[in-house]
C-alpha cells in the first residue's frame, strides 16, 4: 500500500490517507476498478454500497466478479475480493440503495471524501443532495464505451451535480409511434408500451392505439366505416383504460391480440387516409396467412454471427410472439391480483416480445426489421461498458481525491477522456471547476423553480411520482399548498393523504400562480415550485420544469452545435494560434427509476465533452427512449 | 492445416462467449472480438503497470498471454501489483506468483507465466507472439524487443510507471485499420419514392450515414524516439510543447541504465540526488532546458502509483485491443501521464 511505504507519498497526503474514512458509492464497472485503486493506495477505511447483483455480462469488465458469483451482491463480493489485496483493510459492504432512509445526513457526515461511481442519474442526484446537505466534497465519475469523466462537487465552491439542466431523455411524438413510424425505433418504443399496455403498469402516455389526434390526419379518421369491433377498442379515453382489460377478457389469446394489433388496428390507420397521401401505406398483417419472407433487416445474420445476431423471418415473429406472450401471461398470472410486470431487458419473455412485436410492425410499415441483439440494445437503453474506460476514469478518481486529502481541493479539475487526443494533444482534458449556478433550484439559497401544468387535469399522484420524484429528484416529499392555511397535499408518513392520489390538483384550489412548498426530510431540502396553469402542452407533454431552467435548456440544446461557454479547457499554453474546435456536447442518457439494474452506465454527467475530430460515432451507443 | 483449423475457430464464438463479451461486442463489434481470440500476446515484466495490462487485455478475450519476468516480489509491489497474493509470495518470482490471479480474471483465456529474464531469451522465442508488450526492461531489451517485432511483423508496445508519472510507446510499423466516418448523405429529393417520409418528420439520422474506410498509419522505432536531435533548428521550441513527461522518463531511463534498476524507497535519499544529478545531466547532454523537468519530480517518482497504473495501463491496453482488432486510430507513438499535474497527452516523437 502506497501509503504505507515511505517516500512514495508526500507526508501530509500520506497521513490523511491512512485517516480517513471513505464512501464509495456503486460497485459495478468503475467501482470494482475503484476499490482496487483506493486500496492499493493504502485507504483502509472504506464502505461500499450497492444495490446491484452480479450478472454474467458484468464479468468482461467488473474483474473483482467471476463466474461463480453471478447473482451475489456485488458490493459483498466486491469487499472479499478487494480484501484479499490488503487482509488489514476495514471494508464495511452494504448490499442496499443509497436512497434509502438509513443512509441520512449522519451517515454521510461519517466521510471525509464520498465517491460516485454509479450508473443512474437518480442516485446522482440524490447523492449529490445528501453531500451538499453533509457538506462533504464528492468526486462524481461516468463512462460511456470510450468516452469517461470525472468531476470534484463541493458545496459553495463548485457547481453541484443538478447546476445545469441534464438533457432530457429523447423522446418521439406520440403519433409518429402510434400512426406513422418510420424508423426501427419507433416500433421498438411502440412495442415496449405494448408490453406496459398488456402486463405493465398503466401510463396514458403509452397508449398503442392509433391517434385521431393526429393534426397530420387533419379530422378525417373515423369517418371511413369500420368493423365495429376495431371501432370499440381504439381512439378516446375509453380505449386507454381497456387494452389491459380488452387483452385479459379474450385471455391474453395470442391469434385476437395479433389481428388486433396488427391487422384491425392498422386498417384502422388506413381509413387516416391523409397520413398516406405522402407516406408508403403500411400493409395489414393476418395471423392466419403470413407472408413467406426470408430474412430481411441487416446483414449481421451471416455465417459465425452470434445466434440473436440474426433477423427473424415473419413467421418466427409471429411464433415468437405467442409464445412470449403466453410465457409473459403466466408471469403476470402469477405475480399475483394487482402485479404488474416491469419490463426488463434481461428477461427473455419480455426481450422475445418486444422483438417479435416490433419487427412484425416493422414488417408492416416496410421498415427494416432488427435483430435480437440491436432491439435489446435499443429497449434497453445499452451504454456498452469496457474494462479499459473504467480503469482509466477510476484511477482518475483517486487522483483527485488525493488532490482534495492534500488540502488542494482547489487545484481539482473536470477531466474528459477523449477518443482521440485533441488539436492540443491532451487525450484527457482537464477543465477547471464552475462555480455554484446561484439559481440553481437545488444548491442556491431560496430554491425555487417554475412548473407549467393543467391543473385542472393532472391527479396529485401525477405531481408526486412524475414530477417531485421523477423530475426534481425527491424521494420522500412532504407537501404543502402556500394557501395561508397550510393544507397539506403530499404527507411523505405512510397512508396520511392516500386518499388526495387520485383527485386533481384543482380540487385543492391549486390554479395559475399557486406556489407548492416541498420538503425531502432525508435529503435536507426545501423547494419551493410555481405553478404556471396552462390548457395544453406541446407535443402532448404532461407537464414543463420552466423559468430559469428553460433558459438554460434551451441553451444546452444550442450548445450541441455551439460553442460550449460553460467549461474552459484548462490551459495557459496560448502562444498556441490553432483554434481547438469546440467541444460538443451528447445527451446523457437516463432512464426510469422502476428500470432498476436495466441500463450499464448512465452517464454521469451534464456533458461529455469530446472534440469534433473524434467523430460522432458514440451516438450509436447512446440510445434514449 | 492449421490455418484453416485458425480460420474455422475464429468463425463462430460460442454461446458462453457472446453472454461474456456482451457489452464489448455492442461497442467494437463481432469482428473485432473474433481478431482479439485469436491473438497472442506476451507481456514482459509484470510490475504495477504490468497487471493492469494484464487484466484488461486477458479481460478483453485474446487467445493467450505470456508473463515473463525474472524479478521478485517486494514490498513496494504492494502499492499497485494486485495479481499477486502479497501475504504468500514476497521475494517470489513475479510472473509464477501472478498466474493464478490472472488466470481466474478469464477462464477462456490461455495464461502461461515464465520466470527466465528476458535477456535470456533467444531470438527465436519473440516469432510466436502477435503483439508483444514490454515493461519494466532496460532500454537496452526495449529496442531489442522492438527490432524483433519489426522482422517478425508483430505488433510492439512499451510502458512504464515511477510513481505519479507514466508513458506508454507503440511501434505497429505499418499499421492497416478500419475507422468509422459520418457522411453527408444528400438528401432524398423526391417525397414519392420508397419511405416517403415527409422532411418535416424525418430524422436527423436520415441526413449522415456511418461509412467505414480503411487508412494506414506509419510508425517508427524507439530508437527514433530515444536519439531526437534537440540542437537542431526549430526542436528547441518543440522540446517546449513536448509533454514533461518526455524528458522525465528519460532521466528515469538514464537512471535505470546507470543503476541497473529503477528507484526504490530503501535508498530513497541517495537515489533522489543521484536522480538530480542525472536531470542536470541528461538534459546538458540533450541540449534542452533543464527547467522542461520539474525540479521537484524525485519527490513523485519512487514506487508504481495504483491510480497512475490504472489511467496508464487503461491507455495501453485499449492502444492493444484497437491494434489487434484492426479498429480506429492508434496513438502515434507516445502516450504520456503525468499525475502531478494531471495532464494526459498524445505525442509523436522521432
Ligand atoms: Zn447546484
Amino acid at each position: 500500500m502506497a501509503a504505507s511505504i515511505n517516500g512514495v507519498l508526500e507526508q501530509t497526503l500520506q497521513k490523511s490517507i491512512n485517516s480517513c474514512k471513505l464512501l464509495v458509492v456503486g460497485a459495478g464497472g468503475i467501482g470494482c476498478e475503484l476499490i482496487k485503486n483506493l486500496v492499493l493506495t493504502g485507504f483502509h477505511d472504506v464502505e461500499l454500497i450497492d444495490l446491484d447483483t452480479i450478472d454474467v455480462s458484468n464479468l468482461n469488465r467488473q474483474f473483482l466478479f467471476r463466474k461463480e458469483h453471478v447473482g451475489k451482491s456485488k458490493a459483498e463480493v466486491a469487499k472479499e475480493s478487494a480484501l484479499k489485496f490488503n487482509p488489514n483493510a476495514n471494508i464495511v459492504a452494504y448490499h442496499d440503495s443509497i436512497m434509502g432512509p438509513e443512509y441520512g445526513v449522519d451517515f454521510f457526515k461519517r466521510f471525509a471524501l464520498v465517491m460516485n461511481a454509479l450508473d443512474n442519474r437518480a442516485a446522482r442526484n440524490h447523492v449529490n443532495r445528501m453531500c451538499l446537505a453533509a457538506d462533504i466534497p464528492l468526486i462524481e465519475s461516468g463512462t460511456a464505451g470510450y468516452l469517461g469523466q470525472v468531476t470534484v462537487i463541493k458545496k459553495g465552491l463548485t457547481e453541484c451535480y443538478e447546476c445545469q439542466p441534464k438533457p432530457t431523455q429523447k423522446s418521439f411524438p406520440g403519433c409518429t409511434i402510434r400512426n406513422t413510424p418510420s424508423e426501427p425505433i419507433h416500433c421498438i418504443v411502440w412495442a415496449k408500451h405494448l408490453f406496459n399496455q398488456l402486463f405493465g403498469e398503466d401510463d396514458p402516455d403509452q397508449d398503442v392505439s392509433p391517434d385521431t389526434e393526429d393534426p397530420e390526419a387533419a379530422g378525417d379518421a373515423g369517418e371511413v366505416a369500420l368493423q365495429s369491433e376495431a371501432k370499440e377498442s381504439v381512439a378516446g379515453g375509453v380505449a386507454r383504460k381497456s387494452t389491459r382489460m380488452w387483452a385479459q377478457q379474450s385471455g391474453y389469446e395470442p391469434e385476437k391480440i395479433f389481428n388486433k394489433m396488427f391487422r384491425d388496428d392498422i386498417r384502422y390507420l388506413l381509413s387516416m387516409e391523409n397520413l398516406w397521401k405522402k407516406r408508403k401505406a403500411p400493409l395489414p398483417l393476418e395471423w392466419n396467412n403470413l407472408p413467406n419472407t426470408a430474412q430481411d433487416g441487416d446483414h449481421s445474420a451471416q455465417l459465425g454471427g452470434i445466434r440473436d445476431q440474426r433477423v427473424w423471418s415473419i413467421c418466427e415473429c409471429a411464433s415468437v410472439f405467442a409464445e412470449s406472450l403466453k410465457l409473459c401471461k403466466d408471469q403476470l398470472m402469477n405475480s399475483g391480483d394487482c402485479g404488474t410486470l416491469v419490463w426488463d431487458k434481461d428477461d427473455e419473455p419480455a426481450l422475445n416480445f418486444v422483438t417479435s412485436a416490433a419487427n412484425l410492425r416493422a414488417h408492416i410499415f416496410h421498415i427494416p426489421l432488427k435483430s435480437k441483439f440491436d432491439v435489446k440494445s435499443m429497449a434497453g437503453n445499452i451504454i456498452p461498458a469496457i474494462a479499459t474506460t473504467n480503469a482509466i476514469i477510476a484511477g482518475l478518481l483517486v487522483m483527485e481525491g488525493l488532490k482534495i486529502l492534500s488540502g488542494n481541493i482547489d487545484k481539482c479539475k473536470t477531466v474528459y477522456l477523449n477518443r482521440q487526443p485533441n488539436p492540443r494533444k491532451k487525450l484527457l482534458v482537464p477543465c477547471v471547476l464552475d462555480k455554484p449556478n446561484p439559481k440553481c433550484y437545488v444548491c442556491s439559497e431560496k430554491p425555487e423553480v417554475t412548473v407549467r401544468l393543467n391543473t385542472t387535469t393532472m391527479t396529485v399522484h401525477t405531481l408526486e411520482e412524475k414530477i417531485i420524484k421523477g423530475s426534481l429528484g425527491m424521494v420522500a416529499p412532504d407537501v404543502e399548498i402556500d394557501d395561508g392555511k397550510g393544507t397539506i397535499l403530499i404527507s411523505s408518513e405512510e397512508g396520511e393523504t392516500e386518499g388526495n392520489m387520485g383527485k386533481i390538483l384543482s380540487e385543492f384550489g391549486i390554479r395559475n400562480g399557486s406556489r407548492l412548498k416541498c420538503d425531502d426530510f432525508l435529503q435536507v431540502y426545501n423547494l419551493n415550485i410555481n405553478i404556471l396553469h396552462v390548457e395544453k402542452l406541446k407535443e402532448d407533454k404532461e407537464f414543463e420544469v420552466i423559468g430559469d431552467i428553460a433558459e438554460l435548456q434551451a441553451q444546452a440544446s444550442a450548445d450541441n452545435t455551439g460553442p460550449d461557454t460553460n467549461s474552459q479547457e484548462d490551459d495557459d499554453d496560448d502562444d498556441d494560434l490553432i483554434m481547438e474546435d469546440e467541444p460538443t456536447e451528447i445527451t446523457t442518457p437516463s432512464r426510469k427509476r422502476k428500470a432498476n439494474g436495466a441500463s450499464d452506465a448512465d452517464l454521469s454527467t451534464k456533458k461529455l465533452k469530446r472534440s469534433i475530430d473524434a467523430n460522432c460515432q458514440e451516438d450509436e451507443d447512446i440510445v434514449v427512449l | 492445416m492449421l490455418v484453416t483449423m485458425v480460420e474455422q475457430d475464429s468463425l463462430t464464438l460460442t454461446e458462453d462467449e457472446a453472454a461474456l463479451y456482451d457489452r464489448q461486442i455492442r461497442l467494437w463489434g463481432l469482428d473485432a472480438q473474433k481478431r482479439l481470440r485469436a491473438a497472442k500476446v506476451l507481456l514482459v515484466g509484470i510490475g504495477g503497470l504490468g497487471a493492469e495490462v494484464a487484466k484488461n487485455i486477458v479481460l478483453s478475450g485474446i487467445k493467450s498471454l505470456t508473463i515473463l519476468d525474472h524479478q521478485q516480489v517486494t514490498e513496494a509491489a504492494r502499492c499497485s501489483q494486485f495479481l499477486i497474493d502479497h501475504t504468500a509470495h514476497l521475494g517470489h518470482n513475479r510472473a509464477l506468483s501472478s498466474l493464478e490471479r490472472t488466470q481466474l480474471l478469464n477462464p477462456m483465456v490461455s495464461v502461461s507465466a515464465d520466470a527466465a529474464d528476458v535477456a535470456d531469451k533467444p531470438d527465436d522465442f519473440f516469432r510466436s507472439f502477435d503483439v508483444i508488450c514490454a515493461t519494466c526492461c532496460s532500454e537496452q531489451q526495449l529496442l531489442r524487443i522492438n527490432d524483433l517485432c519489426r522482422a517478425n511483423g508483430s505488433l510492439f508496445f512499451a510502458g512504464d510507471v515511477f510513481g505519479y508519472y507514466g508513458y506508454m510507446f507503440a511501434d505497429l510499423n505499418q499499421h492497416e485499420f478500419a475507422e468509422e466516418v459520418q457522411q453527408k448523405v444528400k438528401a432524398v429529393a423526391d417525397a414519392g419514392d420508397g419511405d416517403g417520409e415527409p422532411a418535416a418528420k424525418r430524422s436527423k439520422h436520415s441526413a449522415t450515414e456511418t461509412v467505414t474506410v480503411k487508412k494506414t498509419m506509419t510508425f517508427t522505432h524507439l530508437k527514433d524516439a530515444l536519439t531526437i536531435d534537440w540542437t537542431a533548428e526549430g526542436m528547441a521550441k518543440k522540446a517546449k510543447k513536448t509533454p514533461d513527461t518526455y524528458f522525465i522518463t528519460r532521466v528515469l531511463m538514464e537512471f535505470c541504465k546507470v543503476h541497473k534498476r529503477a528507484p526504490r524507497v530503501s535508498s530513497l535519499e541517495s537515489d533522489k540526488e543521484a536522480l538530480t544529478k542525472l536531470r542536470h545531466s541528461l538534459l546538458t547532454a540533450l541540449a534542452v532546458d533543464e527547467s522542461l523537468v520539474p525540479q521537484d519530480f524525485v519527490n513523485f517518482c519512487f514506487a508504481e502509483l495504483s491510480p497512475v497504473c490504472a489511467v496508464v495501463g487503461g491507455v495501453l491496453g485499449q492502444e492493444i485491443i484497437k491494434a489487434v482488432s484492426q479498429r480506429d486510430a492508434p496513438h502515434n507513438n507516445f502516450f504520456f501521464y503525468n499525475g502531478v499535474n494531471g495532464s494526459g497527452m498524445v505525442d509523436l516523437l522521432c
